[in-house]
């Protein structure tokens, strides 16, 4: 595919809080860059990104989708990403695989949780980014307000490229700081035509200000930089340009430009920021390779350079089941890749032939014959590939550092509604869940319900949508339920022998179990600790099942158990009566036993709460957080609204769009995402285990 | 633009990322002798068992403690001769405030 060359690709991501304007931008770039011939609008259901239905009739992005334009001879892999929190597992993998990103901040608003969110998600994967202040047409914009909140809110050395001509109805263009010119946007062609002006007399003192501190900004990356500034009072363009993308890529700042996507000003400019600052496949160090079991996570270890003749690397990061089959877009770091070809899915050890290749224009696709080293491709015919899987050629066949998922933190229960729609429910969630990885199943053991945990209430009531859509499979669905979890809190250690004689050969399998607490989000660790052979190899993975088996169901109240970690220390066997499955079955009844003595309790999914609320109604609405057992964070005003942040269980969260509407007369909002998990207090515990016994 | 009044050239570096980056900007008069300086701060750093918040090269590249440490946010130290007359974050702010105090 690749007949760009790799210094003229960027793969970059656009994403923001909800309703920030990232797909209105995409669109409009769409547009500029002559890839569609109309502009499509968010509230009129015809953008080209989100073109699923749910999305178009709801106007929100759920799942991320790739188009590709080319703008002044580079070619731009572009992501569109969703802003609602439940969706948050599409911009952590667009993020993971792009080599720079577009934030998107309003105008109005500032920097708003979801924002934050991502950007850390983009820290933790050292994603190099602009900063797009959306938006300034509305009413109530305020340049300056937003850019304050990126140092507040974001603690980043934030570096304005523009300064805006204008505010609210009056917002007409931009100052170039670094040409020192305006751009001014004409009103015609959707705002194809722009032409340049001088800076306007009121604003040019300020405009030397803003940059004469790009300047020292900017240049303090490049010491020849300097030398040039000291020799001549000032740098050429291209000097300043080349410390920009400097600072971008290694972090140092980060750029600011701004405009009003939605009234087509500010885009083109933007574009060139990409081009500009963003780095292309080959300034960017390369991607790490996965640490070793036991192995420093944090530790420098061999990155994969983008070098279209070095052996293949590419990592699946997205899966999606269509009519056509299955589709896995895969983002390739290096080599070429022909259709035809076999590679090696590192991840899971086994060879996979790769069918046919597309270049995907949101939901529209393009057959490509080759992909190499920078391009992001989807890929027909992989049987067993998953998100997070590394495919590699056989001569280095490199595992990729591995994706992180969100927890999920609300269950519902679903049932097929007759007896044809079991078999095509179970086919319908499995792909689902192959796609989300933010999407787990499970069977509750007791009730034999199959339970789908996800990120929030949309993004399970999306889900069943799909299944109903999709799969055409009419489910019973319970209510939600908070995706409480159980943990222990002191260690244990418990021995349990599994012995039966029931005619014919017996079952025997004694095991000495200790139990610990881990830290939260440790996940369940298992240990082997035999020596002497007193439990055999082969008995060994038998007992780490059955515990992690046992595991999903708790002792308290048959929640997921997380959280410790328990190691085989000893045990028995007995030359013919032993076997895997009787090891097994003693693992799991020495995990009943031995986590009720290790004083388990149950934990709850506590949110990050922010409501956005007018100053009359603030003691009403922090009032009601406290009789929801919430914890006020702070509180913040801004004009006439005030923002309480705080963290709320999510239990006592149901339902709270109505109450706040009705405390608040409509006027206030709110947002929330998953803060960590809490012990639940005992009222509240027994009130759970008593309900599900 | 105001430019520069002195010659500034660079003086000790340090490397950094596999690249030589300058610790200090030397400014010449127009005799070509050196008459002012601004430097990085560096730290904290520790040396043994002693800890030092923040510390600066001087013109023979001795290792000299900051006491007190500079404000948050300081990196970089503007000298006129031997004298502190400014702190800055940036190190074309400090040669701003180098000439400054050689204008006053």
């Amino acid at each position: 595919m690749s007949e760009t060359p790799l210094a003229r690709i960027r793969n970059i991501g656009i994403t923001a809080h909800i309703d920030a304007g990232k797909t209105t931008t995409t669109e409009r770039i769409l547009y500029y860059t002559g890839v569609s011939y109309k502009i499509g609008e968010v509230h009129e259901g015809n953008t080209t990104t989100d073109y699923m239905e749910q999305e178009r009739e709801r106007g929100i992005t759920i799942t991320s989708a790739a188009v590709t334009c080319e703008w002044k001879g580079n070619r731009i892999n572009i992501i569109d990403t969703p802003g609602h929190i439940d969706f948050n597992i599409e911009v952590n993998r667009s993020l993971r695989v792009l080599d720079g990103a577009v934030f998107i901040i309003e105008g109005v608003a500032g920097v708003q949780p979801q924002s934050e969110t991502n950007w850390r998600l983009a820290d933790r994967y050292n994603v190099p980014r602009v900063i797009f202040i959306n938006k300034l047409d509305r009413t109530g914009a305020d340049f300056f307000r937003a850019f304050a909140t990126l140092k507040d809110k974001l603690d980043i050395v934030a570096l304005p490229l523009q300064l805006p001509i204008g505010i609210e109805d009056k917002f007409e263009g931009v100052v170039d700081l670094i040409e020192m010119k305006a751009i001014i946007w004409e009103g015609g062609e959707l705002g194809a035509k722009y032409h340049d002006a001088p800076i306007p007399a009121d604003l040019l003192e300020q405009a030397k200000e803003y940059r004469q501190n790009l300047l020292d900004t900017a240049l303090s990356v490049d010491d020849a930089a300097m030398e040039e500034y000291f020799e001549h009072g000032d740098v050429g363009i291209e000097t300043l340009k080349r410390c920009i993308k400097a600072g971008t890529i290694t972090g140092v700042f980060r750029p600011v430009l701004c405009g009003t996507a939605f009234k087509n000003k500010g885009v083109q400019p933007l574009l060139d920021a990409v081009v500009d600052y963003l780095p292309s496949p080959v300034d960017v160090p390369g991607i790490k390779i996965a640490a070793e079991e036991g192995e420093d996570e944090t530790a420098e270890r061999r990155r994969i350079k983008a070098d279209p003749a070095a052996p293949f690397a590419g990592l699946a990061f997205k899966i999606i089941n269509d009519k056509y089959g299955t589709l896995t877009f895969v983002r390739v770091y290096s080599g070429t890749l022909r259709s035809g070809d076999s590679v090696l899915n590192t991840t899971k050890s086994h060879r996979e032939r790769i069918g046919r290749m597309f270049q995907m224009h949101a939901d529209k696709r393009a057959e490509i014959k080759e992909v190499s080293a920078g391009d992001i491709a989807a890929f027909v015919g992989l049987k067993d590939t998953g998100t997070g899987d590394t495919l590699a050629a056989n001569e280095d066949p490199v595992v990729l550092e591995r994706m992180a998922f969100p927890v999920p933190v609300i269950d519902i229960s679903v049932e097929p509604r007759n007896k044809e729609s079991i078999e095509k429910m179970s086919l319908g969630l499995q792909k689902l869940a192959s796609e989300d990885p933010s999407l787990r199943l499970r069977t509750d053991q007791e009730t034999g319900q199959t339970i789908l945990s996800g990120m929030g209430e949309l993004h399970l009531e999306i889900i069943i949508d799909r299944l109903k859509r999709e799969y055409n499979v009419e489910a019973n669905i319970g209510a939600p339920q908070v995706a409480y979890r159980e943990t222990i809190s002191r260690p244990h250690t418990e021995i349990y022998t599994h012995k039966k004689q029931s005619g014919g050969s017996g079952q025997y399998a004694e095991v000495k179990i200790v139990f610990e607490p881990l830290d939260r989000n440790s996940g369940v660790v298992f240990e082997n600790k035999v020596v002497g052979g007193s439990v055999p190899k082969e008995y060994i993975p038998a007992v780490e099942k059955g515990i992690r088996v046992q595991a999903e169901s708790g002792v308290l109240a048959g929640f997921p158990t997380v959280d410790f970690k328990y190691t085989l220390v000893d045990g028995k066997y007995h030359d013919v009566d032993s076997s895997a499955l009787a090891f097994e079955i003693a693992a799991k009844a020495c995990f009943r036993d031995g986590m009720k003595k290790a004083a388990p309790i149950i934990l709850e999914p506590v949110m990050d709460v922010e409501i956005t609320t007018p100053q009359d109604h603030v003691g009403d609405v922090v009032g009601d957080i406290n009789r929801r057992r919430g914890m006020i964070q702070n509180q913040e005003s801004s004009g006439s609204t005030v923002i309480v942040r705080a963290h709320v269980p999510l239990k006592e969260m149901f339902g709270y769009i109505s109450d706040l509407r009705s405390m608040t007369k409509g006027r206030a909002s709110f947002t929330m995402q998953f803060h960590h998990y809490d012990p639940v207090p005992r009222n509240i515990a027994e009130e759970i285990m008593a309900k599900s016994a | 633009m105001q430019e520069p009044r002195l010659h500034w050239m660079r003086g000790q570096a340090i490397e950094e990322a596999g690249a030589a980056r300058a610790l200090e900007w030397i400014g010449l008069d127009d005799a070509g002798e050196p008459i002012a300086r601004v430097v990085r701060i560096l730290g904290p750093v520790s040396a043994g068992w002693r800890h030092y918040r923040a510390v600066a090269l001087d013109t023979e590249a001795r290792v000299v403690q900051l006491r007190p440490p500079p404000p948050e946010g300081a990196f970089w130290l503007a000298c006129v001769g031997g004298r502190v007359v400014g702190r800055a974050a940036l190190p074309l702010q400090a040669v701003r405030r180098v000439e400054a105090a050689l204008g006053d």
